[in-house]
């Protein structure tokens, strides 16, 4: 398991990228987050729904509530085109860091 | 499959939002508990131990509680009132006076309703445009996302506008009186304002609220439709 420390700075990332394969509900969300990275990650309540309704209040994502075939309802949410256009450099600053640690762990083990 | 609607309104009881933006919150959060515990029953186990599962795994309520109200309200309160109240309720203010001095500008009068002491004067085609107004202050109110209070409030400030102005002139009638020395009968400064107030006040003030009561209520049924239709 990651630290919360860690995990924190991620989270928007985790987000982001989830939602760039198409709309999904919070709970469906949390569960591909956490099936994806194998259990590493996993968002509780206080920490997913603060962090949607930020990035709803930036206009990252937008929520909508929508009716599933068997009746629920459900709060979708998804990548607005200005959200498309933040995760692309979100990316590539965590692409730097992880190679920049990456580089320094290996020149730590030399 | 116990109501999880009423355990999570229970369990954020003091979230500080609005209160239909609380009640999303709730159904959200409701609808996600209802989740993890289905799919914690489908593991085989009891109903009662999959929600205390399911409650243990939303995490610390009150850390959700506060993180919530923190994020929704990353908006400065003071701007959002401003756009919920104070742009709106001025716009609506000046521009139901300036549809005022337009009227008079055409030439059109105010008319005296009754005849003898009880005459009020009414001007009949400012009134008639009013509700456009009072519907005008509600619809910007409710887009920049004020409460119904905030919406019927914005509608009627051209009266409540009024009323100030006219209440104003009890202080400036002391002041008249304290600087000059001459008496001033506020008793009939009064009966004459009550009997104005009527027509400039009370009846203005319903027009607006009918405006904004009307398009609150337009307002409503749209956006509860749409919602339907997203299903």
């Amino acid at each position: 398991m990651i630290a919360p420390g860690i995990k924190r700075g991620t989270a928007e990332l985790a987000v982001l990228s989830v939602l760039e394969d198409g709309p999904l509900h919070g709970y469906e969300m949390a569960r591909r987050i956490e099936e994806q990275t194998h259990g590493s990650l996993r968002f509780t309540l206080a920490s997913l729904y603060p962090l949607l309704y930020k990035l709803e209040k930036r206009g990252w994502v937008r929520g909508a509530w929508e009716t599933s075939n068997g009746g629920r309802r459900r709060r979708c949410y998804r990548l607005t085109a200005e959200g498309k256009k933040k995760l692309a450099p979100i990316r590539r600053e965590w692409d730097e860091l992880f190679r920049a640690l990456k580089r320094l762990t290996k020149v730590s083990h030399a | 499959m116990p109501d999880w609607k009423a355990l999570v309104e229970q369990r954020l009881a003091s979230l500080a939002l609005e209160p239909k933006e609380k009640a999303e919150v709730i159904a959200e959060v409701a609808a996600h508990m209802e989740e993890i515990c289905e799919e914690t029953l489908r593991l085989g186990i009891t109903e009662e131990e999959a929600v205390q599962r399911a409650l243990s795994r939303a995490g610390n309520w009150r850390d959700l509680q506060r993180k919530i109200s923190a994020a929704k309200r990353s908006e400065e309160p003071m701007k959002k009132r401003v756009w919920q109240l104070w742009v709106p309720g001025f716009l609506t203010l000046i521009l139901s006076m300036l549809f005022l001095t337009s009227l008079y500008g055409l030439g059109l009068r105010a008319r005296l309703v009754w005849s003898g002491p009880s005459a009020i004067l009414l001007y009949t085609p400012w009134l008639a445009g009013l509700p456009f107004f009072g519907a005008l202050g509600a619809y910007l109110s409710s887009r920049a996302g004020g409460s119904r209070a905030n919406a019927l409030f914005v509608s009627v400030f051209p009266a409540l506008a009024l009323a100030g102005a006219f209440l104003l002139m009890f202080p400036i009638g002391f002041a008249v009186e304290g600087i000059t020395g001459r008496h001033i009968d506020f008793g009939s400064v009064a009966a004459v304002l009550l009997k104005d107030g009527i027509g400039w006040i009370l009846i203005p003030a319903a027009a607006l609220l009918v405006g904004g009561l009307l398009a609150h209520a337009l307002l409503s049924t749209q956006s509860s439709s749409q919602r339907t239709a997203m299903g």
